[in-house]
């Protein structure tokens, strides 16, 4: 099989199997499902990174969700009245209109991907070690700006997060 | 046109209408996070797909990965953050019973 041919076959994989656990997201009753299913979207997207050969981007992408979901399971656990989706509870509103929303977006991407020109693709790609040299340039150099202000707005999002979450002077726990 | 580009664009879309569908649809605010996850994993992979097959050579491709993934973590740690109040205040996260914000 040539190289091209198996990139083809990982691609097709690994996508089918993020569109797959993202469709489960919303199909079970179990709120910590829902978290694991988008774990496992998460990372079947991390995979394609890797089979695209963007290894750093994969390895942080699979790394960064893995701890996000977790999270975010947690969360459902502690906010849910019924995590465990044992009593089928109705979750859903303007189901409808959501599936005719999402069916146009997705029927207006796909259209815009086939009718668009794309040219020729590259064949070869920079070395791992030489992609992420090149890429540790880049940050520290002429995308210098952008970069720090991403670090800046984590920093306040981090700050604000907290601030938004602690409880208000005076106000008794519980 | 290169067909691996298509394919990775074409899951992308999938992903992309999904999420909308996830973010409209659900009552519950952690739910709703899910879908806006899943929109911007779409465009993670559209970032890193233009990347690969259009233009290698240049690594802008990949910064952007980073800042849509700063994004992420953003929106996570801001919407926890507002759950935490929410479920403080109400009891509950259910967007459905945040109508007393209109005023």
């Amino acid at each position: 099989m040539s190289g091209s041919a198996a990139e083809t076959l990982f691609l097709v994989f690994f996508g089918a199997a993020a569109v797959w656990f993202g469709i489960v997201v919303f199909r079970t009753h179990s709120m910590v499902r829902s978290a694991i299913a988008l774990l496992f979207a998460q990372t079947a997207v991390g995979a394609m990174f890797l089979v695209m050969q963007a290894e750093f981007l994969g390895v942080l992408q699979i790394m960064m969700m893995a701890s996000e979901m977790s999270i975010m399971a947690i969360f459902m656990v502690m906010f849910m009245m019924d995590p465990g989706g044992l009593g089928a509870m109705e979750m859903t509103h303007q189901k409808r209109l959501s599936l005719k929303a999402g069916g146009a977006g997705f029927a207006f991407a796909l259209g815009v991907i086939l009718l668009g020109g794309w040219g020729p693709a590259a064949q070869e790609v920079p070395a791992a070690a030489a992609q992420t040299a090149a890429l540790g340039r880049e940050l520290l150099g002429r995308s210098m700006f952008v970069f720090e202000s991403a670090g800046l707005t984590i920093l306040t999002a981090m700050i604000a997060a907290t601030m938004v979450a602690i409880a208000p002077q005076g106000e008794k726990e519980g | 046109m290169t067909f691996e580009l298509v394919i990775v664009l074409a899951m992308a879309a999938a992903l992309f209408g999904i999420g909308i569908y996830g973010a409209l649809s659900q009552t519950n605010l952690v739910m709703i996070m899910m879908g806006v996850e899943l929109i911007l994993a779409a465009a993670l992979l559209n970032l890193v797909a233009f990347w690969r097959y259009l233009h290698p050579e240049t690594m802008a491709g990949q910064m952007f990965v980073l800042i849509v993934m700063t994004v992420m973590a953003v929106e996570m740690a801001v919407g926890f953050g507002i759950a935490v109040a929410r479920f403080r205040a109400r009891g509950s996260v259910e967007v459905e019973e945040a109508r007393e914000l209109r005023g």
